[in-house]
């Protein structure tokens, strides 16, 4: 599918150096409708929507938003630490808001995978479905995702 | 034949060459705003060449409104007052402004496009930004992703700011980065180095400004810088302090105290440093000496979760359960945070808890 | 030359030949902008200026640049041309004399320049060998004709926001429905004032 001018500009504003150091797209050369929809069909099979994950990824940063120099540990299993560093980032998406620079690292002891995210993550999986590419800094792939919030 | 085609070909070219000509003409006229006088606060007249939004046509002119994203309308960081010639409210601003804001005539200074003449009004603090050259002269290793950089501005400039203030840092392209990005930093030198200022700076991960210069700057590179931004300075009276700050915070307070130790005070003051392990901490023997210098210091920091190999027998936990065995008279102390949003609201809440008063809890919360 | 007076000409493409609801031109950027009634007046009000103008302007070609020329053929690549560089002046006088109405309209201003109805009016123009001061007639009558669709089909819209509609038809669904519907009672029009 042919990219149009918007997707244009938001690849442009996802490439390193522009918002954050690697860039969201990692080495990942398909075009960014590709990555969302191929996302969207893991999401589709594991029966979780993105909204749900969103949603359970901020009640980790909440839960570890005051425990700021350490970690908390939710539900026997889930050890989550939120910090935060100074200033806001745009969205690549250009709509108005900034987002803070805090940066959740959770590890489910039960199976052992650690994911880390940032408040941007959690906006680019709500409004608008992106997991970042392949190889990206804070990419998140939906099926460890998954596996880590909830198994 | 030929012929025929060549002079249809030629018809068709003349026609679109006189309605291009055309549109030219028009764009020159009408995108042409001519000369439009600024008029800040009633006192200052700018005049700049019309056609640009009013926060770079400001910025050309070496006056500096506060801007997160650019000017690209993402940040709302760029409000001002317009009395007159701003035009109509724009969709673009909405989103920013409070009804009481749109009454009161704020504006978003990156949408306005300086058509005619327009008369604003900006804070005194705001007009006092000027943009700044300076030349690296020292860089100090504090902790593994913690440096201290000094700044001398040129020959001859100096800088005014308070302590507690903070500064917008320019970056050059490097690397993968080809564009320019400015981020905030507070000052940690004293206001009285006039010829200079010192930044600490945490290296974020992902983050283009650290990153560049954690590992691209040297002493003598030239770099500049925008400021002195921010309302986080010390308040002139004879309250007891609180100061609680962690990681890279520590810069407004060191600011703060070096500013003390050279004007001279008897307040009683605790400065709490939160970390995480012992190789957190830094400038922890600058800090102890001040404990000697004031009439009433201490520095206390606090580890949260000190490795065995640390051999750590300071405070350990959180900071909060300490305050209480400083605290003399809640109602007559002042509490200075910097740091991140997470502690700001735990250790605001632990204060007020304890009988400080909100007014009286000054904080910079990283953004 | 048609036989019939500019006035008659004018009101007949407003409501018996209007050219949205009976000719079904210029569909896109009516589905999409209907969904404010302000924005679908800044808009309509922006087609009929440009048709009215267009139209004579096209008018003006034609007769004295490609029939005496003998370029005729070339009419289509012409009109376009006028069009675009018409609307590209538009543009330009918006956004320094009613910039709230240029962001708002944002990417539909130089849309208007590939609205089918533009292209449609300047052609039935000449198919239909209207004299000068027919086509301005027409053209402005068509624009109004336009904005007429547009601004019933925004005030239907803004009344079926609290409606409930079943899912496979929501959005582009039930908005086609109703311009079917709203085409139908115009067709009640025909015959009465014929303009071809």
């Amino acid at each position: 599918m042919k990219a149009t001018t918007q997707e244009l500009k938001v690849t442009a504003r996802m490439q390193p150096g522009i918002i954050t150091l690697s860039g969201f797209l990692g080495d990942d050369t398909r075009p960014l409708n590709e990555i969302v929809a191929d996302d969207a069909a893991t999401l589709a099979r594991l029966e979780r929507s993105a909204e749900e994950i969103a949603q359970r990824m901020q009640y980790f940063t909440d839960e570890s938003w005051n425990t700021y120099l350490g970690g908390v540990l939710l539900d026997d299993k889930y050890q989550v630490e939120t910090e935060v560093y100074r200033g806001k980032l745009p969205c690549p998406y250009v709509h108005p808001g900034v987002f803070r620079k805090a940066i959740t690292r959770l590890t489910n002891s039960a199976n052992g995978i650690s994911v880390a995210w940032t408040a941007l993550s959690i906006h680019l999986i709500a409004e608008h479905g992106f997991f970042e590419g392949r190889g990206s800094a804070f990419r998140l792939d939906p099926e460890i995702l998954v596996k880590a919030l909830w198994d | 034949m030929i012929l025929v085609i060549l002079k249809d070909i030629a018809v068709l070219a003349g026609l679109s060459g006189a309605l291009a000509l055309l549109l030219v003409l028009a764009q020159s006229i009408l995108n042409n705003y001519g000369e439009c006088k600024i008029n800040i606060n009633g006192k200052r007249d700018l005049t700049v060449k019309g056609g640009n939004n009013l926060l770079a046509s400001l910025s050309d002119k070496a006056v500096f409104l506060p801007s997160a994203c650019g000017g690209r309308g993402s940040c709302g960081a760029c409000k001002c007052k317009v009395f007159s010639g701003g035009g109509p409210l724009l969709p673009t601003e909405k989103p920013f402004l409070s009804q009481a804001e749109i009454a009161a005539g704020v504006r978003l200074s990156c949408q306005i496009k300086v058509k005619t003449d327009i008369a604003i009004e900006i804070p005194e603090s705001v007009y006092n930004i000027r943009k700044y050259s300076a030349t690296i002269s020292e860089i100090i290793d504090y902790t593994y992703d913690i440096k201290g950089i000094t700044f001398m501005l040129e020959q001859g400039d100096s800088i005014d700011f308070k302590a507690g203030q903070y500064v917008q840092l320019l970056t050059e392209p490097y690397g993968k980065v080809r564009q320019r990005v400015s981020r905030a930093y507070s000052v940690s030198s004293k206001p009285e180095d006039r010829d200079r200022i010192q930044l600490i700076i945490r290296l974020v991960p992902e983050g283009i400004c650290t990153t560049w210069v954690h590992t691209q700057l040297k002493v003598g590179d030239k770099v500049s810088f925008t400021g002195p931004y921010g309302d986080f300075f010390m308040r002139d009276t004879a309250a007891d302090i609180i100061f609680v700050a962690g990681g890279s915070g520590k810069a407004p307070i060191k600011s703060m105290l070096e500013h003390l130790q050279l004007v001279g005070t008897s307040r009683k003051m605790t400065y709490f440093f939160g970390a995480r392990t012992l190789r957190d901490l830094y400038l922890t023997q600058e800090m102890k000496a001040f404990e000697q210098v004031f009439p009433d210091f201490r520095y206390e920091p606090v580890l949260s979760q000190p490795q065995p190999t640390d051999e750590w027998h300071g405070k350990t936990g959180y900071v909060m359960p300490y305050f209480k065995e400083v605290l003399r008279d809640p109602q007559n102390t002042e509490a200075y945070l910097c740091g991140s949003p997470g502690m700001i609201d735990a250790v605001t809440k632990a204060l007020l808890e304890l009988g400080l008063s909100k007014d009286k809890i000054y904080f910079d919360s990283f953004g | 030359m048609m036989d019939i007076s500019s006035f008659l000409l004018f009101w007949a493409a407003i409501f018996t030949s209007n050219i949205l609801l009976t000719n079904f031109l210029g569909m896109c950027s009516y589905l999409s902008v209907s969904r404010e009634v302000e924005s679908s007046l800044g808009l309509g009000v922006a087609v009929t200026f440009v048709l009215t103008f267009t139209t004579a302007l096209n008018w003006l070609a034609y007769y004295y640049v490609l029939v005496p020329l003998n370029i005729v053929y070339l009419q289509y690549i012409v009109f376009i041309i006028v069009i675009a560089a018409f609307v590209q002046l538009l543009e330009l006088l918006l956004e320094r004399y009613v910039p709230a109405l240029y962001y708002t309209l944002g990417i539909f201003l130089p849309l208007i320049t590939v609205n089918c109805a533009i292209f449609g009016v300047s052609l039935f123009m000449v198919i239909r060998n209207y004299n000068f001061l027919q086509s301005i007639a027409f053209g402005a009558g068509s624009g109004l004709g336009w904005l007429l669709a547009i601004l019933m089909l925004a005030g239907i819209r803004s009344r079926l926001k609290e409606k409930l509609i079943p899912a496979g038809l929501q959005g582009a669904g039930i908005i086609l429905i109703i311009t079917g519907i709203l085409a139908l009672a115009f067709i009640g029009f025909s015959g009465v004032a014929p303009i071809q």
